[in-house]
């Protein structure tokens, strides 16, 4: 792994018509290979600082790979330092905007075009989630900002949905949770049924997400997510943070004839499903969103569960989903 | 006697007149007017069916909970948590006494959705209910109460005052802001709920409810099997630190097979060594802990307490820091706190100003320098200019610029000959204090360096130092395309009253529409020279 981590950095460099020195190459075997994060303003507050060094780390200790666990920060893409390093990740949420100029558009592009690899967290979000940054939504459609930026990088391009049998989802570890990767007694293992049959089946089954893509020159050079740091993160001793809530959409008897008739006093919001369809969001002015009407007709509501046990089964999904995100960056 | 009214009146601080006496919503009954929204009407793809009103919504909700099968019973406790409002949750609190498991968690986790979309219960017999269900044989209802405790608790413990009639007479009392004994014993047992969910979330939440934590219960929960009640037990020790058996379990679980746990132990030790001297004794011994994370932070405590640690001790903390990976919490806590070992931390930072982690390094240089006062042997510091990360030498020059005396010409010559301008700049700036002989070497290397900002430090050094020639070597740098190097050539002829003075009014006077012939004028003119 770490020969072929080498080897990509040289075909980075070899590309860019420099020459790696002898001595950066055991600098960088020495320190790992170091993710690159945009932050476009150096002195915000990010929304979870511990994520990204977390995930290193548990890479570090799972994998054989050798990550430096000190991301290096960048605050503009034409940063010289961006072609140095394979993967670029960038948390939309932590961004002012993404609005760059002419010249931070055509790095992004060069970066791209000579192996790099972008992963754009948090560049699906459904519209129905307001300024409610911290959660995530299964929508299968690129953000609209982060549409507006790639029409610009590569007009001719557009984010395609990656299939739920992509790499991506099984690059390291394959499926769904299990109890010893929740560390929790496996007796404590109890999340309700309702919750984990959604889960197995429909929010994340085969420990797939929603990603979308962007392929250059054939190479899955760019993907984009829904909100993943917030299951990265873990304090000094080893516990996740923060805690997360799951919202699920689950149904009961008569609700195709109650929630037709409801009130409700918010929006409405159509957000692509994978199937390309779209589901009806159903929402309340200052709430979360009320309920979802699908479209074979059939009618459910959306509940928050949170707990000890949902929040570290959330993290453990999480952790997994990065770390075969970041491991398929440097294979392919 | 005593004879308490039937309906006898219960004032609460801050209560409003609404029903249950409720923080009130927008009306929650009013019917609701889908084209009174502007955020819909933006969205012409969503289908507008007939709706029933909000108040119509409810009471259906509620009819189906009272007298539906049980699945209708769910689907309605679950509606109704959408419809925050007195009436809503009468309904919900209502229905914790069902017959149905499923419909009981229903009905809780949407009480916990209204809590937290910001509608709590307020009224204090609802509440009192709600949390009389941590005596639910549903563990799930159980776990909901629990984690909803911070919620519920301002209805829960509020006092107030009430009429009661002794002897025919009306009279007001106090009600005291305290949990209802058979609540407040429910809330002990939970303690030792077979859930470690339920108790961990006791523990966490206990003292919103002003339930004492019993110093046996305590050293109880310290030996739980679960660890996260553990870590949540550690976290409540300061309430009995100073009783013996809770520090005997202290001492018990330092050797703990889990890291976590006697990191744990650490910090708790060091927070309750003002209650007990014995914690003291169990950091010391901690410090031969077999993971040399356990061992630095042990130390550390014991070093921020003032006392001397063992060289063996302070190598094992070199070996961590140096195979620690980037810069977690824990690591910067013992980075820093090394600094507290004295003359003892200045070998372990030295050690580490060749970390892999360039945040680890920057900060190791700057304490190294700092603790050793390294500014004044070059010898300690050139081996930083060669870093590769910027930040780095920034850093390290941070801690020089304005301490570094006279510098030799090898040392010089390292300088002149780095491939990173902020290090060559910082060469320009010690040409100030540097040896004549080191001067004369590199001084001229340093004035054709490709980088402005060199070249106009190292001139601003040579307008100083006033070297042989430096008349004419300012003038040809007047005719430089750059302006800053104008500026600064500008800047030292002007100190000098007779050659320097002469030779800026000859260039003025030569080029008269040159970018700092304009600037020249006016200083000429504060001179007085015309």
């Amino acid at each position: 792994m770490r020969a072929l981590v080498l080897i990509f950095c040289f075909g980075l460099f070899s590309e860019s018509g420099q020459t790696m020195e002898a001595q950066e190459v055991d600098a960088l075997r020495s320190s790992g290979i170091r993710i690159v994060t945009l932050m476009r303003n150096l002195n915000a507050t990010r929304k979870y600082p511990d994520a990204l060094p977390s995930l290193l780390k548990t890479m570090n200790e799972e994998t054989s790979t050798r990550f430096d666990t000190d991301p290096l920060f960048i605050s503009e893409l034409t940063d010289e330092r961006l072609m140095e390093n394979p993967i670029l990740y960038v948390n939309c949420d932590d961004q002012p905007n993404l609005e760059f100029p002419a010249e931070e558009l055509a790095a992004l592009r060069r970066y791209m075009e000579q192996g790099g690899f972008v992963y754009l967290d948090a560049g699906i979000k459904a519209s129905f989630l307001g300024a409610d940054l911290g959660h995530s939504y299964a929508a299968w459609e690129e953000r609209p900002e982060v549409n507006e930026l790639f029409r610009q990088v590569y007009p001719e391009k557009s984010f395609l949905p990656l299939p739920r049998n992509h790499e991506i989802f099984r690059s390291f570890y394959k499926g769904l949770p299990k109890n010893r990767d929740l560390m929790i007694e496996a007796n404590q293992k109890r999340l309700p049924e309702t919750v984990l049959t959604f889960v197995e089946q429909e929010k994340w089954p085969q420990g797939t997400y929603s990603f979308v893509g962007m392929k250059v020159k054939g190479r899955l050079a760019c993907v984009a997510s829904p909100i993943c740091a917030m299951g990265w993160g873990k304090d000094e001793f080893g516990s996740w943070i923060p805690p997360i809530s799951f919202r699920i959409r689950e149904s009961a008897e008569n609700f195709d004839e109650n929630l037709k008739l409801a009130s409700f006093s918010g929006g409405t919001y159509e957000v692509t499903r994978e199937d390309g369809l779209k589901d009806v969001i159903y929402s309340q002015l200052g709430q979360r969103p009320l309920w979802v009407k699908e479209p074979n007709g059939r009618w459910r509501i959306f509940k928050y569960y949170s707990g000890e046990e949902i929040s570290n089964y959330a993290h453990a999904f999480y952790t997994r989903l990065g770390m075969n995100v970041f491991l398929y960056a440097l294979l392919n | 006697m005593r004879q308490r009214f039937s309906q006898s009146l219960v004032f609460f601080a801050g209560t409003t007149l609404c029903l249950f006496g409720q923080a009130p919503s927008e009306d929650p009954l009013a019917p609701t007017s889908l084209s009174a929204n502007g955020r819909q009407d933006g969205n012409v793809s969503a289908p507008k069916p007939i709706r029933s009103s909000q108040a119509e919504t409810v009471r259906k909700a509620g009819e189906d909970l009272r007298f539906g099968e049980e699945g209708a019973r769910v689907g309605a406790a679950k509606l109704l948590g959408k419809y925050p409002g007195s009436l809503s949750s009468m309904m919900l609190v209502g229905a914790l006494d069902d017959q149905s498991a499923l419909v009981r968690r229903a009905s809780m986790v949407s009480l916990a959705e209204q809590a937290n979309n910001g509608y709590p219960l307020y009224d204090k017999s609802l509440v009192e209910k709600v949390f009389s269900k941590l005596g639910d044989p549903d563990v799930e209802v159980r776990r909901e109460v629990t984690a909803m405790i911070p919620r519920i608790v301002s209805g829960l413990m509020r006092g107030g005052m009430e009429v009661v009639e002794i002897n025919g007479q009306k009279v007001y009392r106090s009600v005291p802001a305290n949990l209802r004994p058979d609540l407040h014993q429910l809330a002990i047992r939970a303690f030792s709920d077979e859930d470690a969910i339920v108790r961990q979330n006791l523990l966490k939440y206990h003292q919103y409810i002003r339930v004492a934590l019993p110093a046996s219960t305590l050293v109880s929960l310290l030996g739980d099997p679960d660890q996260r009640v553990q870590l949540e037990a550690l976290g409540r020790v300061y309430s009995n630190a100073s009783k013996r058996p809770v520090v005997e379990k202290i001492k018990e679980l330092s050797s703990h097979p889990e890291k976590g746990i006697r990191l744990k132990v650490v910090d708790v030790a060091r927070d309750s060594n003002r209650y007990n001297p014995a914690y003291r004794g169990i950091l010391r011994a901690m410090t031969k802990d077999a993971d040399p994370e356990v061992t630095s932070m042990a130390a550390v405590e014991l070093a921020r307490f003032g006392e001397r640690i063992a060289g063996d001790v302070i190598e094992r903390i070199k070996q961590y820091l140096l195979a620690a990976r980037g810069m977690s919490s824990q690591v910067t806590t013992i980075l820093y706190a090394v600094s507290a070992m004295g003359k003892d931390g200045i070998q372990v930072y030295r050690a580490l100003t060749e970390h892999s982690s360039s945040k680890m390094r920057s900060i190791a240089w700057q304490r190294y320098l700092s603790l050793s006062s390294g500014w004044q042997t070059p010898e300690a510091w050139l081996p930083g200019m060669s870093d590769r990360d910027k930040g780095v030498r920034d850093a390290i020059l941070m801690s020089l610029r304005g301490r570094v005396k006279s510098l030799k010409t090898e040392e010089l010559g390292e300088l002149v000959g780095s491939p990173y301008a902020d290090v060559r700049i910082f060469a320009g700036q010690t040409l100030l204090t540097a040896d004549q002989e080191a001067f004369d070497q590199y001084g001229f290397d340093l004035l054709i360096d490709e980088d402005t900002v060199v070249r106009s430090t190292t001139l601003r050094a040579m307008g100083v130092r006033r070297v042989t020639g430096w008349v004419r070597i300012m003038s040809r740098s007047l005719l430089d395309e750059d302006y800053v190097i104008q500026r600064v050539a500008m800047d030292a002829l002007l100190t000098d009253r007779h050659e320097g003075v002469k030779a800026l009014k000859e260039y003025v006077a030569g080029n008269p529409q040159a970018r700092i012939s304009a600037l020249a004028r006016a200083e000429l003119d504060r001179l007085g020279v015309r």
